[in-house]
């Protein structure tokens, strides 16, 4: 019988012997590669290390600024001026909400807004952290870095505006990530530190921008100095109401006006070629948000015009509407035909019977119908708000300039297709109230531009314009009717309800 | 990327194949006696043979083959529980082939363990096994089909999509973001895909529940593991062929406004606006009428009869010479039951061993496969819910084509559902997926000794996926509707495992060792591009685009692995196992990667005790209980760096665009395994000559440190933490029976109950109670459907909580000007004492019983089987129901409630027409238990012979699904929609579980098919 034991075997050293080599085997070899290279599938983001990285940082800024931008949503709470409206069913609730003055913390539309400001936000913050360290440095070139990081701060200053005129309290974070149970800031500390970013970026900003298209595609010192401007009328208006800031409006504006060839602003001849194609880069736009189609994936087409601003009977999306008491009472001439599609007869439609604004559909022609990406830029502001600062704030500055007058009357002249720069007396005025002239002026100066709202905000007339809005002379009532209340207590949306849920030190 | 695989070839593979030579070169000359162990039906793999009068033995192996030291004069004694002990004395023979005679009265079977084997009675983990026998009589082409109902503790639920993932789940979930999928082993190879496996291939499943069991596999053991044994041949050449086909429907159709109902609605609303002349009302009295008469109901066009044809061959047996071979190929062919659906599977695999001597065989397994699929509702766009749920709200008045023949693109009023018309979507588009897969398994065994052997398993797999998609959303004249993609996925995964195993007899006492050193690594690389605003779906075409994007992104991932493993038994009455692996992951830090994990069982087997020898009643006993760590590293391979995402697109002059670089995930060096401890304690019985047998668990699971991909707070910015602790405990039981035993009938039932708690126990950040999941609501609202919440089940439904509507009386809250917030008539959902809308839980998708009850009757040559099973205790989340009530792009409300909706003279709880529909509401929270005959199967096989030269003929028909009893108002309870997330994020299938947003349903099947062996 020959069995075979554990003594025996350990006898026997060729066994023993291999044994001993597979335990080494087994403890010398590594062959699981346990560190892959990062670096082959995607760049890990550090400090920057050069221009190229920044210049990649700050395209990827451009990219969330016109993410956050690029649809309606951006704009939504502009819906509650006089000027606009939507269609009174379909999925338009969140449109609607805004229209009717009954702002729920569920709207989406607040939340998208809200969470695509901050990723703005958030990688503005890190390009500044990132680009901290190459300040100074002797083998980088400090001209184009200061300026790029100028154009971070102008960015994070207009992001941070955006949200504030919807919101009036929010958090301003200022690092890479921000405090999880961050707290808003009052409205006042936000205005600061929008001024305070415009500020940085008015100081780093070059007159021009080098190798851009007109309407500053990248923003200069002049741009800068405009939504400065802006903030400054808003600063003075409701809700902070200080109404020193006017003065400082009136003067930002007439900074930007006495240098307005230095930073190549300009009115443009005729009003509606901004609404085409070819006029999407136009020296009237003080800052332009820049869209391409059929760029990859059409992630950079604007999705707010054509097709959205069309009713059903034309195919279209039914989104964004003229309302119908503003377009009566609008002035007839040259500015309402660039501002209206009055080729479309709106009373016939079998849709929504509403008007329909050439500023989004654009011009018979210029826009597919069919399109809701289109390669219409974004004219973040225009040359002619800056000469209807510049007048209203003298006027509520108690300044009447003729500086201020001819800055109005500009505006007035080419309205009604007259040279803008040409004296004219059949439009000219020089006698009144500067302030609500150049204020009615931007009521239609603006239409369907989202401005009107934050204009009936801050000077409170919400209450005393809404309450007038559905007064239409025709047979056919306006559609979507008021539900909440017109006090400044309605104003400001509350914060959405998913971001409150997620840091209770947002509540409402 | 050869480069670092054929590396890891030459530093690795030869010096294992260098060691397992060496091991060869040494040989000591024994007598040996070989022999192979069998019964009537095959061989028998785990008998013990022993020398008579010493302690010299030894069992045979998987194929019943065993080899022992004797002389001439030994007598061997050959024993096997379940079959009558035979002795046999040695002569000059060096061949014994035993055949075993069958003692019902102790039946048992050998149970694969991980890394080995066990008899049944010996195991001291939880283990539930599956053999081919519990599920032929189940025409089927999907393993987890099998399992289904089949093993206590194991859920599976499936989708009716075509070669779709089925989700399969032991002992509940632990995991949130990475993939509660247990670990699936095929012939001692990780990583398996049980949709790719051809179940008739299959020999044996085991599922491995408890820690003691699980772990062994360490950092992959913790959703559990399903071991899949697939067969081997042996004796003379066998042909099996088998055939079915078999034609699937869905009956059930979902309420909504018919055509009629939805133009009076719609001229009633025109009406009622005086501005309208009512002369212009949209739909007149005729075509109302034509619509009464011929009514279009898009749930009939988007559902079609779905036809399967699967074809099985197999060619197995063995030769003298130590040859075993099982060749076996399949195809199936299926026509989906959503409209232009298909899906396409061959496959073929070939096991083929060679013992070339008594110390050394060599096994090799091959398999191939390639599966195609077409037209999966997935791969659209869901923004506003999948295409079938776009079907049920599409416009009811709208046909899919116009008098022309024309399709209808959209509807035409801009009613309804107003996307693109999704029969159109399907009829143009064409989205193929091709995914080949090949796997080749190296098994080689060397015996040092009869109780010393060294196994080498080694492995090499790749998979190949093209898809090419031809995608047309909406308009060809406007921009951005139309979609060419072309994208290849190759990945190649390598594993290594070197076992050596020592068993050793001293008296009564049997010790088993177990050591391993064991690595994998795998790589995948995926890249593609994709066009638009093409109108031809020639691939070749794609160049013609100018809006083209091009996409590539990898991983690559690796770990190593130590472990040990100690069985001992005393008497065949105590049984003990401890084991310990050592896990080295590249998907975690240094300092963060090595895990260990512990397990130890003990189990007592009364058997062999006289108060069960002498009962007349009790015929087995055991009583087993078990702790052990086990862990979970199922994220992405770069979970732990930071990432940029190089999509960020910009332009400054509105032509060339180029890309900037946006942080979207931030590294985590601190990330390491989410580990699950589990405690399990059970008794295993038998009664009447163990024709009653059964066992009961009851186990406890504690995981810690969740894995979770969440967002930076304040940020979109995605990262990796380990979150929290998740508790899942619960009981298995499972019974079954030989109920009557006569000649010519037999009844077999076996019946099996899961009960499960699910529990988040824990989140490790002290500030927070809880984080909003990744589940995307439907429409573009940035709403998320579900929330991980201290003391709440993972996969909680996360809403407001609906309370009716907001009556007249009713005092409705006012704002700081005393402005009501709410109109009479608007839905009334919970506030918080701010007036405020409240987020709460509202339901979860897990069900909290889940149970199988399989009948088979033979009577004479007839054969029935009837399979039930069904889930209880969770809710679903009818996204559907929802959608068709209006939402979203969904602009029309086509629910029949629309008839009861709340007016001031009738105050119903459905709220009032002009009402933004809310979706993320527990309004569309409801029950999901159900009970489904899964499966009924009749049978007849002929008399051998009855044919010449066929051996065995059996046809038979069955239906799948033929029952579905529930209260559930959607298609099926039993949804299983592939979560939706929003960009850059990513949820596992429990974190969504219960979400219905328009999943495929399960259809109803009926099969006919035929079995040949000869």
């Amino acid at each position: 019988m020959k069995t075979i034991n554990l003594k025996r075997a350990f006898k026997r050293t060729s066994f023993f012997g291999s044994l001993l080599l597979i335990a080494a085997g087994f403890v010398v070899q590594s062959c699981a590669d346990l560190d892959p290279d990062p670096t082959e599938f995607a760049l890990p983001p550090e400090s920057f290390g050069s221009l190229e990285q920044m210049d990649k940082g700050i395209g990827g800024v451009y990219s969330q600024v016109v993410l956050a931008a690029r649809m309606t949503t951006f704009y939504a709470p502009a819906w509650a001026g006089d000027d606009m409206t939507t269609h009174r069913a379909l999925n338009k609730a969140d449109f609607r909400e805004f229209d009717q003055r009954a702002v729920l913390s569920s709207n989406n539309r607040l939340l998208r807004n809200w969470n695509a400001i901050y990723d703005a936000i958030n990688a503005i913050n890190g390009v500044l952290e990132r680009s901290a360290g190459l300040i100074g440095l002797e083998t980088i070139n400090q001209e184009i870095l200061e300026r790029q990081i100028g154009e971070a701060y102008f960015l994070r200053g207009i992001m941070f505006y955006q949200l504030a005129r919807v919101h009036g309290d929010i958090p301003i974070p200022l690092s890479k990530f921000p405090d999880p149970n961050i707290s808003k800031s009052p409205v006042l500390d936000v205005y600061m530190q929008i001024e305070s970013d415009l500020i940085e970026a008015r100081e780093r900003l070059p007159d021009m921008y080098p190798g851009v298209l007109p309407g500053a595609p990248r923003p200069n010192k002049g741009s800068a100095k405009a939504f400065l401007a802006r903030l400054y009328m808003d600063w003075a208006g409701f809700p902070i109401k200080d109404t020193s800031k006017y003065a400082l409006a009136a003067s930002t504006a007439k900074d930007v006006i006495d240098n307005a060839g230095t930073y190549g602003f300009g009115l443009v001849d005729n009003l509606e070629t901004l609404w085409t194609v070819a006029g999407r880069f136009s020296p009237e736009s003080l800052f332009t948000l820049v869209y391409c189609k059929g760029c990859p994936n059409n992630s950079l087409a604007n999705r707010k015009f054509a097709r959205l601003g069309l009713p059903a009977d034309l195919g279209g999306w039914n989104e964004t509407f003229a309302e119908i008491k503003f377009f009566e009472d609008f002035p007839e001439g040259p500015r309402k035909e660039a501002t209206y599609r009055t080729d479309l007869d709106w009373t016939q439609f079998n849709a929504q019977k509403s008007p329909v604004f050439k500023k989004i559909v654009g011009p018979e022609g210029d826009l597919n119908p069919g399109d809701f990406l289109t390669i219409r830029n974004d004219f973040l502001m225009r040359y002619a708000e800056i000469l209807l600062i510049y007048a209203e704030a003298s006027g509520l500055s108690g300044n009447d300039t003729p500086d201020a007058w001819e800055a109005l009357n500009k505006i007035r002249r080419r309205a009604a297709g007259l040279p803008y720069a040409t004296p004219d007396a059949s439009v000219d005025i020089s006698s009144g109230d500067l302030a609500d002239l150049a204020f009615t002026e931007r009521k239609w100066e603006f239409a369907g531009e989202y401005v009107r709202w934050y204009d009936l905000m801050r000077r409170e007339k919400v209450s005393e314009v809404l309450s007038e809005r559905d007064n239409v002379s025709g047979p056919i009532p306006e559609h979507n009717p008021i539900i909440g209340s017109l006090e400044t207590s309605n104003y400001l949306a509350p914060i959405p309800a998913d971001a409150v849920a997620r840091n209770p030190n947002l509540g409402n | 990327m050869k480069k670092p695989f054929f590396e890891f070839f030459k530093k690795c593979l030869f010096t294992v194949f260098f060691l397992a030579l060496m091991g060869m070169q040494y040989s000591h000359a024994q007598q040996t006696i070989t022999g192979t162990v069998s019964d009537a039906r095959g061989p028998i793999p785990g008998a013990n043979i022993l020398v008579q009068g010493t302690t010299s033995g030894t069992q045979s192996d998987f194929d019943g083959n065993f080899t022992i030291e004797a002389s001439s004069g030994d007598v061997l004694v050959i024993s096997y529980l379940g079959y009558a002990t035979q002795n046999v004395t040695v002569g000059n023979e060096t061949t014994i082939n035993v055949q075993l005679i069958e003692d019902a009265s102790q039946l048992d079977e050998v149970v694969v363990i991980g890394y080995g084997t066990a008899k049944k009675s010996d195991v001291t983990g939880a283990v539930a096994q599956v053999t081919a026998k519990q599920f032929e009589d189940q025409p089927l082409t999907r393993v987890e089909d099998a399992l289904q109902g089949r093993a206590a503790g194991v859920t599976v639920a499936g989708s009716g999509q075509p070669g779709a993932g089925i989700k399969v789940r032991v002992r509940g979930v632990n995991s949130i973001t990475g993939n509660n999928d247990p670990l699936v082993v095929v012939d001692g190879v990780f990583g398996g895909d049980l949709r790719t496996i051809n179940p008739n291939n299959i020999q044996s499943i085991e599922v491995l529940k408890d820690a003691s069991a699980l772990a062994i596999y360490g950092s992959r053991g913790s959703n559990g593991v399903i071991l899949v044994t697939t067969k081997r041949g042996s004796g003379k050449a066998t042909v099996a062929i088998d055939q079915f086909v078999s034609f699937s429907t869905v009956e059930k159709r979902l309420p909504t406004l018919s055509s009629a109902q939805f133009a009076q609605l719609e001229n009633d609303e025109f009406i009622a606006n005086p501005v309208n002349d009512p002369s212009n009302a949209p739909y007149s009295a005729a075509q109302i009428a034509a619509f009464e008469a011929n009514p279009i109901r898009y749930q009939d066009l988007i559902f079609q009869t779905g036809i399967t044809n699967n074809t099985q061959i197999s060619v197995s047996g063995g030769s003298d010479d130590g040859v075993r071979y099982f060749l076996s190929g399949n195809y199936i062919d299926q026509k989906g039951i959503q409209i232009t659906s298909e899906y396409e599977r061959f496959s073929f695999r070939s096991n083929l061993s060679k013992e070339f001597n008594d110390k050394f065989s060599l096994a090799a397994n091959i398999t191939a496969s390639r599966e195609t699929t077409v037209n999966n509702q997935d791969a659209f766009n869901r923004g506003d819910g999948s295409g079938i749920l776009r079907s049920i709200t599409w416009d009811p008045t709208a046909a899919v084509r116009d008098a022309d023949g024309n399709y209808i693109l959209r509807s035409p009023r801009e009613v309804a559902n107003n996307n693109f018309n999704p029969i159109r979507r399907l009829e143009l588009s064409n989205h193929e997926v091709m995914t080949d897969r090949l796997n080749l398994t190296l098994n080689g065994k060397y015996n040092f000794t009869d109780n010393f052997n060294y196994t080498l398993i080694a492995s090499v797999s790749t998979i190949n996926s093209a898809t090419e998609s031809f995608r047309v959303e909406g308009d060809f004249d406007a921009t951005g509707f139309t979609n060419i993609g072309y994208n290849n996925f190759n990945s190649t995964a390598h594993q290594i495992s070197n076992i050596l195993n020592w068993t050793k007899e001293f008296g009564k006492s049997n010790l088993d060792i177990t050591g391993v050193y064991e690595f994998q690594g795998a790589r995948g690389v995926n890249n593609g591009y994709n066009v638009s605003d093409l109108n031809v779906g020639g691939l070749y075409l794609a160049d013609e685009s100018n809006a083209e994007n091009f996409s590539n992104n990898g991983n690559q991932s690796a770990i190593q692995s130590y472990l040990g493993r100690l069985q001992y038994n005393y008497d065949g009455f105590l049984y003990l196992t401890g084991s310990m692996r050592v896990d080295e992951s590249s998907r975690f830090a240094k300092g963060n990667r090595t895990g260990y994990f512990p397990s130890g069982a003990l189990a007592l087997n009364f058997g062999n005790k006289d108060f069960i020898k002498n009962s007349k009643t009790l015929s087995s006993l055991k009583l087993r209980a078990g702790w052990g760590k086990v862990g979970n590293q199922n994220i992405n391979a770069s979970a732990r760096f930071s990432a940029n995402s190089g999509t960020g697109l910009f332009t400054f002059d509105g032509v060339n665009s180029d890309t900037g670089e946006v942080q979207v995930q931030e590294g985590n060096p601190e990330l390491t395994w989410e580990t699950t401890t589990q405690t399990n304690v059970g008794v295993d019985f038998g009664f009447f000559n163990n024709r009653l047998t059964g066992s009961i668990d009851w186990f406890n699971k504690d995981t810690e440190d969740l894995l979770l991909q969440t967002i930076v707070p304040g940020t979109s910015i995605r990262t990796f933490i380990n979150a929290g602790g998740v508790n899942n405990k619960g009981i298995d039981f499972s019974l079954s029976a030989a109920i009557v035993q006569k000649e010519n009938f037999s009844w077999d039932a076996s019946f099996n109950v899961s009960q499960l708690s699910n529990e988040v126990t824990k989140l490790n950040d002290p500030e927070i109670d809880f984080i909003v999941g990744n589940a995307a609501g439907i429409g573009g609202g940035g709403i998320r459907l579900n929330v991980i919440k201290i003391g709440e089940p993972l996969g909680t439904f996360w809403g407001y909580e609906y309370q009716g509507t907001w009556k007249t009386n009713d005092n409705i809250p006012v704002d700081g000007d005393g402005n009501p917030l709410f109109q009479p008539g608007d839905a009334k959902f919970k506030l918080d004492e701010n007036n405020e809308l409240e987020f709460n839980t509202i339901g979860s998708g897990l069900p909290k019983v889940t149970m199988g009850f399989n009948n088979t009757f033979t009577y004479k040559n007839w054969d029935l089987n009837m399979f039930w099973n069904g889930s209880f205790g969770f809710d679903v989340y009818n996204q559907v129901t929802g959608t068709i009530s209006g939402n979203g792009g969904n602009r029309s409300n086509l629910s029949p409630t629309v008839y009861d909706r709340w007016t001031p003279e009738n105050e119903t709880d459905i709220p009032r027409a002009g009402t933004g529909n809310v979706l993320n509401s527990s309004r569309w929270v409801e029950k999901g238990d159900f009970v489904r005959l899964s499966n009924l199967k009749i049978g007849y096989t002929f008399k051998e012979n009855i044919i010449k030269g066929i051996t065995s003929l059996q046809l038979y028909a069955s239906g799948q699904n033929l029952l579905l009893i529930t209260d559930y108002s959607g298609f099926d309870p039993e949804v299983s929609s592939t979560v939706r997330t929003f960009g850059g994020e990513t949820a596992n299938a429990d974190a969504g579980a219960g979400i219905d947003t328009g999943a495929y349903p399960n259809p109803r099947t009926g099969v006919l098919g035929v079995k040949v062996t000869f």
